[in-house]
């Protein structure tokens, strides 16, 4: 029985290869706001699932070094797949796939159970900003496809900044929360596992600079586009700059904890 | 004053907000208030050092609760009067430079917060600021290198540093970590007292915790001063603008060696590390002046010149001369930023002189000017060449103290400065002049003025950067066993006289028009071949960066996108 609810917990709170069902589910759910919201739920869900049934509790030890290491697995097969991607939609499902997975790193440690909901959602949040922006550059183009036209920093510049903030916040870019979280992550674990999380890092470093390089640069040559409203700039910049100004005060929190 | 101190790093944050939310239309408002704001912290880091120098006493500054504090010793406010001076010059010349450019006032915002971050690097007083800093610089640099987007080699280049960047960042994390897990402390003060305290903590492999430390921290700096095998990044970044170019050149590219220097304490307890640095430096150092002197673009060839020079810096610091490297990374980047920022009037300039060699009868006949000029008699030129660097590096070293020539690292770099001499002499004495005497007396003047200059500051500015003595402890970290070093000393100065000897006989005898046209001819073009594809190092990383793409993308099929 345990066992059955772990499983139905990685195809929430992703882990390899149950985090190909997360990503499935997150796919097939109608519109780029419901993609959005579920990246927000499921995660939680998942958390839910285990703490409430008493799986939690009831892990053995041997069990918490198999589900760390495949924690860290996950994180780093799709930081890697991430980088060969071009797809908005499909970069943000892979690239939250892989911080979400790590949430399974304080799992097994001795943390209190709002901590790790407050680590989930930190690696929700911009995935589901980039969902949505990626939706909104799919009604803009036919598609959120990068590469193909180029330059979309020139045709589209309000949408380029919100998503070239967004990419960087899903990649624990500082003053991100995302960063501190990582830090803490990281002063959970001991020595030889670390380096293995700082390769994750390096994967993202390397999918962000493909995403923002395809995103960015080049001269455009598709149809005249209309960038996003001046209001809805506004509140996607405000949106980010409380999740900036979130990673700046509670940084020191959790640094602290 | 202590307000001043968290005011100074805070003010181009200011700026860059104000230009973001209200001044992203006015384009001179923007470049004006930015030009402003930068000139107000160069005063206040001025105000900051000047009154360190009157009251002799570095304090830590505590701006948040667990991390945000700076540490305000001498090496931060030299670093930080430094940085703000090349901004501003970046600064004022961007005004004009820029322009016509786009995006004007979002370029000014972003210098601003690059300086900020710079600042804050530079000052870090716990390991949470300096590695949220120093990952900033990274991010920020990635946009100001590509600044021009609708040019695709500005991205692919911009995309080129950031990745080196970032692989540099992953040292210095594990750093931090083994840091943190250590001394269970953040602050850099105390995790050095700490390892005063008892720097022979064993950590693994037979590794003490500074010498592990001092090793990753290595690597860190490596990344960021494009050192051998990691420098494939900074001769591209010459599409990014050249204000952009001054500033990561003179002034971004030299973290390698502030973080030498932050992290003294932790060298002072870590030979190997050092001795690996020297290694490492001196190979960077002569394939970066090689890679130079092939160069048919002006601003590619600066960008090699810093590679050849960051190798020198972390050279210096290999050596246990950490305060000659800091001296050393801000006169190169006050002379190297003057060069870029000078570049567009050396290829304006060659674009009306065509630099064709003056045909000598015309010369002669129209000119009035011999067509032999004479050079001195190639003994006399050799002996001078020798001999004379050797004598006043010794005797400036000897007058200003004394006590330098015992150490090792004084020595070696003795024999740099020899070298590098005798290479000014030599390339003095191949100048055909009417009057070669004059020509060199003029050279030797200047060399002996700029030795005794430089041995003088470097001597005062170690005394002001470490004043309880720590340079000493670290040329001593940095020394090897006394009779190695001696039979080394010995043969390297044999090298040397006898390849200079040899190179003034052949070049007076006509040596090199000969073998020019022998089997040494093939020798020469396979290494022109090789360092014009710069050794081949970045079309290694570019195949090897395509075979691990195609798996990924492999993957992604197998996995469905899923």
């Amino acid at each position: 029985m345990d066992i059955f609810l772990w499983f139905i917990a990685g195809a929430l709170l992703p882990w390899f290869p149950m985090s190909w069902i997360f990503n499935r589910l997150v796919a097939s759910a109608p519109g780029y706001w419901a993609q959005a919201l579920a990246i927000l739920v499921l995660p939680q869900l998942g958390l839910l699932l285990i703490v409430q049934s008493g799986a939690w509790s009831a892990l053995p030890l041997s069990f918490l070094v198999i589900l760390r290491a495949l924690a860290l697995f996950t994180a780093i097969l799709y930081a890697f797949r991430a980088a060969s991607t071009r797809d908005v939609q499909i970069w943000a499902r892979l690239m939250t796939t892989s911080g979400l997975s790590l949430t399974w790193l304080l799992l097994s440690q001795d943390v209190q159970i709002h901590s790790i909901q407050i680590f989930a959602v930190v690696w929700s949040i911009p995935g589901a900003l980039m969902l949505i922006w990626a939706g909104c550059l799919q009604q803009k183009m036919g598609g959120a496809y990068l590469g193909l036209t180029g330059g979309l920093a020139t045709v589209l510049p309000r949408l380029s900044v919100l998503i070239t903030l967004t990419a960087l916040a899903a990649t624990a870019t500082p003053i991100f929360p995302n960063f501190f979280l990582l830090l803490h992550a990281m002063t959970l674990l001991s020595l030889p596992w670390v380096p293995l999380l700082l390769l994750v890092l390096l994967l993202w470093g390397w999918a962000v600079g493909r995403f923002l390089q395809d995103l960015l640069f080049g001269t455009y040559q598709g149809e005249p586009l209309t960038d996003l409203s001046g209001g809805a700039t506004w509140l996607g910049g405000l949106a980010l700059g409380t999740f900036a100004v979130v990673g700046i005060f509670w940084g020191s929190v959790w640094l602290i904890h | 004053m202590n307000s001043l101190a968290i005011v100074a790093p805070f003010l181009p944050v200011i700026s860059a907000l104000i230009i973001f939310i209200f001044l992203r239309a006015s384009r001179r408002s923007a470049a004006r208030l930015s030009v402003f704001m930068t000139f107000l912290t160069f005063l206040l880091s001025l105000i900051l050092l000047g009154q360190y120098i009157a009251v002799g006493h570095a304090r830590v500054e505590t701006i948040g609760t667990a991390w945000g504090s700076v540490w305000l010793d001498p090496l931060s406010l030299i670093m930080w009067t430094f940085v703000c001076g090349i901004s501003l010059l970046v600064h004022m010349y961007s005004v004009r430079y820029m322009v016509e450019e786009p995006r004007y006032t979002q370029f000014f915002a972003l210098l601003d917060i690059m300086t900020a971050v710079i600042l804050f690097m530079v000052s870090a007083a716990d390991l949470v600021t300096l590695l949220v800093s120093w990952f900033l610089v990274g991010v920020i640099l990635y946009f100001l290198l590509g600044h021009d987007t609708n040019r695709p080699a500005a991205g692919r280049y911009a995309f080129w540093t950031q990745i080196t960047y970032r692989a540099g960042d992953i040292p210095l994390w594990l750093a931090a970590f083994v840091l943190i897990k250590t001394y269970h402390s953040i602050s850099l003060p105390v995790i050095f007292a700490q390892i005063q305290n008892d720097p022979h903590l064993e950590a693994f492999w037979g590794l003490t915790i500074p010498e592990l430390v001092a090793f990753l921290l290595a690597f860190a700096a490596f990344a960021r001063s494009a050192q051998f095998m990691l420098h494939g990044w900074l001769p591209y970044t010459m599409d990014g603008p050249t204000p952009v170019s001054a500033l990561m050149h003179a002034g971004i590219v030299n973290a390698g060696g502030f973080l030498f220097n932050r992290f003294a304490p932790v060298f002072e307890h870590a030979s190997e590390a050092l001795h690996f640095a020297f290694i490492i430096g001196l190979i960077t150092a002569i394939v970066g002046s090689a890679m130079m002197l092939i160069q048919n673009d002006v601003k590619r060839s600066l960008g090699y010149s810093t590679m050849g020079q960051m190798g020198f810096m972390v050279m210096e610091c290999g050596v246990g001369a950490f305060p000659l490297a800091i001296f050393h990374l801000i006169a190169h980047g006050f002379f190297k930023a003057s060069l870029f920022l000078g570049a567009g009037n050396v290829i304006g300039d060659a674009r009306r002189h065509d630099g064709v060699p003056p045909d000598s009868i015309y010369v002669s006949i129209v000119e009035r000017r011999p067509t032999k000029p004479s050079r001195l008699p190639w003994l006399a030129a050799a002996a001078l060449t020798i001999l004379v660097p050797v004598v006043v590096l010794g005797l400036s070293h000897f007058f200003v103290s004394s006590s330098l020539l015992q150490q090792q690292g004084v020595i070696i770099l003795l024999f740099f400065g020899w070298v590098t001499g005798a290479q000014a002499l030599f390339a003095t004495h191949k100048m055909t002049q009417t009057n070669p005497w004059r020509l060199m007396g003029g050279i030797l003047g200047s060399f002996v003025l700029v030795v005794i200059g430089y041995t003088l500051i470097s001597h005062y500015f170690g005394s002001f950067l470490y004043p309880h003595g720590a340079s000493m402890q670290l040329y001593a970290a940095a020394s090897i066993n006394a009779v190695y070093f001696d039979i080394m000393a010995i043969f390297l100065a044999l090298l040397f006289v006898g390849g200079w000897a040899l190179t003034f006989f052949a070049d007076s005898t006509g040596w090199w028009e000969r073998a020019d046209k022998g089997r040494w001819r093939g020798i020469y073009l396979a290494m022109y071949a090789l360092l014009s594809r710069e050794l081949y190092v970045n079309d290694l990383y570019a195949r090897f960066t395509q075979i691990i793409l195609a798996f990924s993308r492999r993957l992604n099929i197998w996995l469905r996108w899923c």
